[in-house]
């Protein structure tokens, strides 16, 4: 080839990359499983009586945008009583804790970015849960977080302090942030991060990790479904390695990972987890300028554990996908005391995936003097690790990252949009066909299908 | 002319190079499916390279985590870190300065880091740095010649230097204390507002960055011990060892062009051809570590009401500078009037603020919310001594005096910080410094304006990561105004401009063009508008 034509055709493909298509729903997107999914109009009655269809529901006396119902409500439940009852479960769990939170992200050339934190949790109210940020009056904090990161060395004495504030319309501010930096040598306070905005080389946002609020969308239901894997592991990959609190490691065959943990007691007789399907969409006047129009949840029916989110644009493109691995980790709570284990967040537009471990998780009340130290802004600055974490989870090897998550482009078609590009399929499809991400198109696979 | 604009091709090539890099960092081999082979091959390389590069960490792998597995108690961590820059101007003279090197710096830092847990409570911390700047010995240079007057411009040689920090801390839930060779950080604005505990090793001059402070300032042996109630904190600094700035010295890349005498008599002077004419300066009297009246104390009150955090802070320090006090008269063989100066360290006594605030400006047009942060720096300090040339002049006629006057300085910014949308950063910190009951024929003083009365900098950064890189490529801009009053009204402008490159999590590259603009040749940027320099700094972290 002319040499003056080579920086064109880079070019040129870089343009057409950008470029989408409709996806052709192929079957390795929809998995293995039969039609799994009900619309609420093919509903049967048994299902119909512990979904309450009403959308306008009376009222909180005192605060108006609260179902009057108490938390946390009796079936028939109403779509937004589920997205209230989802709220338990954001990305860091609703009570005082310790972990190693593992993370990483990988780009579509397998280009591997990884770190360990040790986060401490101190959740401020009397009660756990969504209970205690509700008692909260806005402005209010009610949950500080310190992160303490050990891994990349980069980043090692890095320190991020988030105290996270109850709001409502008027109260506005969701975080007071802080960082301590080694080179710095100071605590600085820094702006909040943008709820909507992804963080550097990351799919996840702040409001990803924070959870979203109820009352800021509306909620309808879609339907039900029947979810059998969200967390994949590649074929390269057969055990993970957990840790505990203690500093013990137990290696875990990664396929014996379910969805709720071992003990969840509600597993279908093929291993599935029935859900309810909702779709949040944000109301404009709490979240104007917000870069997501709509989410739609699977939840579990029983503890409404949110295994699977979509989040969808504002020109309803499917844009993000979180698939979640939970288990019971605070029996006290019962069902409200899932945490995630694994979870992996896909954006397709990006064709960009990370991931979050939370080993070694620890409940844990403070002492006092913990409470009064450990979790304001200049404790970071004493470079002081007082409950060190270990973990092993880190995947070390772009080849043994996470697999992208099933799009099920058949599901619900009247209210998803799932829309890939031609070159993201073909991705996909080799991916499926290796059982691990395929970086390089000389792989005796891609080989394979070009002489096809 | 010629030879800066084939200077600017390299350079050219080099930024195009990098974009390239940052385009195919962002190509998914699995486009070969649908590319022409040459392509595909070219991609295909690249993508195993990048993988590769990924996870590439043999540092950490063979040395750090053997170390660690032997010696569980033990973090071990360091980085290599190449650090070039080269002056965009040819050869010429500037000045009193002979110019004729290209490459003003190109140093090869090796950091060790080592913390050793005794117990739940104590800690040993020792940070050792090994630098060695070839720029004196890889370049045919008549110019430079700093090493003659010290090593340490060449290679870090001495436990002083290379021993950065060397420390014990004990813990407990209400206090720190830290024993040892520290350095000790109280500001955070983009300038040294109340950052003043340490010394600097000032030899980039007017190029030293916020961000290098971490490397360049000089520990000192001291106690440090903090008592923390509640979400405050007082910190007590007891420091018997003073370490003072080092500024560049004649021979070195960053010495200022209006200093005499030129170079070549300079190094006449060092070779004992010529003998120093003029003024003559004993040795500088130092504070002593042995006598207790000359060690410096701090203290620090930090408050926290949320949103607002402020601070308050008290420091008895001796001026990091000598003050040349005129001490004898004489006259040469010429019959010609000289002045003896006695250098020496004088007390200052310095009260700084500090305070920040976090809100979020609701309902903004195009951006919707938009996060901010307000961040506030102040030191006055009081008596610091200016040399008064009005004075040295009377005294060369008879009437002896120190030569010198005393005046408050205050030096203060405010940091406005914004979070745009695409985590794009945007500061705007407006900075003052200020001589009280200034006039005109005063030398510098700590904390005061440079050369006038007051010196107003509206400092503007701004950076952003690209998305299509995956947010592996940032770039930064920051600039820099000196607006001076009342003589000089403008002293220049300083212009720096980062692309910064993630290779991966343990590599990663910067580049950088700095500029000093405009402005009189015997002003503060002025001086260097010939020094102006594309820099690289390649770090592999471990």
């Amino acid at each position: 080839m002319n040499r003056h034509f080579f920086p064109l055709t880079v070019l040129a493909f870089l343009v057409l990359s950008c470029l989408t298509v409709p996806s052709a729903g192929a079957a390795e997107q929809n998995g293995s499983h039969r039609q799994t999914w009900k619309t609420v109009a093919e509903l049967p009655e048994a299902e119909r009586s512990r979904i309450d269809f009403r959308v306008d529901t009376p009222r909180d006396t005192t605060i108006p945008y609260l179902p009057a119902e108490a938390y946390p409500f009796q079936p028939p439940y109403t779509a937004e009583e589920m997205g209230y009852r989802s709220m338990e479960f954001p990305h860091v769990s609703r009570w005082s804790h310790a972990m190693a939170d593992v993370f990483g992200a990988i780009t579509s050339n397998g280009f591997l970015d990884e770190g360990i934190t040790l986060g401490y949790s101190h959740y401020l109210p009397d009660e756990d849960g969504v209970p205690g940020q509700l008692s909260m009056t806005p402005g209010e904090d009610y949950f500080r977080m310190v992160f303490f990161y050990t891994y990349p060395p980069e980043n090692q004495g890095l320190q991020d302090l988030w105290i996270l504030r109850r709001t409502d319309r008027k109260e506005t501010t969701k975080l007071d942030n802080f960082i301590y930096s080694p080179t710095l040598r100071r605590v600085r306070r820094q702006p909040q991060p943008r709820r909507d905005a992804q963080f550097p080389n990351n799919v996840q946002t702040f409001d990803d990790v924070v959870g979203r609020d109820a009352w800021e969308f509306s909620w309808r239901l879609l339907g039900t479904d029947v979810l059998h894997e969200t967390v994949r592991f590649p074929n390269t990959r057969p055990t993970v390695t957990l840790a505990t609190p203690e500093g013990n490691f137990n290696e875990i065959p990664s396929a014996q990972i379910k969805m709720l943990g071992d003990t969840y007691p509600h597993y279908t007789p093929d291993g599935g987890v029935v859900c309810y399907v909702v779709e949040a969409t944000r109301k404009e006047d709490w979240l104007p300028h917000y870069r997501m129009s709509r989410l739609i949840y699977w939840l579990d029916q029983h503890s409404f554990y949110p295994l699977r989110i979509e989040q969808y644009d504002n020109d309803n493109q499917l844009r993000v996908i979180e698939v979640r691995n939970a288990y019971l980790v605070n029996p006290a709570l019962e069902e409200r005391g899932y945490a995630g284990l694994f979870t992996v967040y896909y954006d397709l537009a990006l064709d960009l995936m990370s991931y979050s471990a939370h080993d070694a998780h620890w409940v844990k009340e403070w002492s006092e003097e913990d409470q009064s130290t450990m979790f304001e802004p200049d404790f970071m600055r004493r470079n002081w690790l007082k409950y060190p974490l270990k973990s092993q989870s880190l995947v070390y090897s772009p080849e043994k990252f996470f697999l992208r998550p099933r799009l099920y482009p058949d599901k619900f078609p009247q209210d998803r949009n799932v829309a890939i590009s031609v070159e993201l399929e073909q991705r996909y499809r080799l991916q499926e066909e290796a059982g691990h991400l395929v970086f390089d198109s000389s792989s005796p696979l891609i080989e394979a299908k070009v002489q096809q | 002319m010629h030879g800066k604009r084939g200077l600017l091709s390299v350079v050219g090539s080099v930024l195009g190079g990098l974009l390239l890099l940052a385009l195919s960092a962002n190509v998914s081999p699995c486009y070969g499916y649908f590319m022409d082979k040459q392509v595909d091959a070219v991609v295909n390389t690249w993508s195993r390279f990048d993988r590769f590069l990924s996870t590439f960490d043999p540092a950490g792998r063979y040395v750090r985590q053997p170390i660690e597995r032997q010696v569980p108690a033990l973090t071990f961590r360091g980085f290599l870190r190449q650090w070039s820059d080269i002056q965009l101007s040819g050869d010429r003279r500037v000045g009193n300065r002979q110019k004729d090197f290209r490459f003003s710096q190109m140093q090869n830092l090796l950091e060790l880091e080592l913390h050793y847990q005794v117990s739940p409570n104590i800690e040993i911390t020792n940070i050792n740095n090994f630098i060695y700047d070839s720029v004196y010995n890889w370049q045919d240079s008549a110019g430079l010649f700093a090493p003659r007057t010290s090593e340490t411009f060449r290679a870090y040689h001495n436990f002083e230097r290379i021993v950065r920090e060397l420390y014990i801390s004990y813990r407990t839930h209400n206090l720190d204390v830290v024993l040892g060779k520290q350095q000790i950080a109280w500001g955070k604005m983009d300038g040294q507002y109340i950052d003043v505990i340490n010394g600097m090793d000032r030899r980039e001059s007017v190029q030293l960055e916020a961000s290098d402070y971490e490397w360049r300032r000089l520990p000192a042996w001291m106690a440090n011990v903090t008592y923390f109630f509640g979400a405050n904190s007082l910190n007590f600094l007891w420091i018997p060892n003073f370490e003072q700035d080092r500024n560049p010295v004649p021979g070195s890349p960053w010495y200022s062009p209006l200093a005499s005498p030129r170079d070549t008599e300079t190094k006449a002077i060092l070779d004992g051809r010529q003998d120093a004419t003029g003024d003559q300066f004993r040795e500088t009297k130092r504070p002593s570590t042995g006598d207790f009246g000359d060690h410096q104390y701090g203290l620090r009150l930090d408050v926290s009401m949320e949103p607002l955090t402020w601070g308050l802070i008290y420091y008895y320090a001796w001026n990091k500078n000598p003050t040349s006090f005129i001490v004898d008269r004489d006259i040469d063989a010429a019959g010609d009037p000289y002045l003896i100066f006695q250098p020496r360290f004088t007390r200052l006594h310095h009260l700084g603020i500090t305070a920040d605030y976090a809100s979020a400006l609701s309902n903004m047009p195009l951006v919707g919310e938009l996060p901010i942060v307000l961040r506030v720096e102040g030191l006055w300090t009081k008596d610091v001594p200016f040399a008064d040339f009005d004075h040295q002049d009377r005294a060369r006629e008879g009437y002896l005096n120190s030569g010198i006057i005393r005046r408050d300085t205050l030096r203060a910014a405010i940091a406005v910080e914004f979070a745009f949308p695409g985590n794009t950063s945007f500061i705007f910190q407006p900075s003052l410094l200020y001589t009280f009951d200034w006039r005109k024929n005063l030398g510098p003083g700590f904390g005061g304006a440079v050369g006038d009365k007051w010196n107003v900098l509206p400092v503007i950064f701004i950076g952003r990561p690209f998305r299509f890189t995956r947010d592996r490529l940032r770039v930064e801009m920051t600039l820099i105004p000196w607006i001076s009053g009342p003589v000089r009204e403008w002293q220049g402008i300083k212009s720096k401009l980062v692309a910064q490159y993630r290779f991966s999590q343990f590599i990663t590259g910067r580049l950088i063009y700095t500029a000093f603009s405009s402005g009189d040749r015997t002003d503060l940027y002025g001086q260097f508008n010939k020094w102006d320099n594309i820099g690289w700094e390649l770090s592999y972290e471990f």
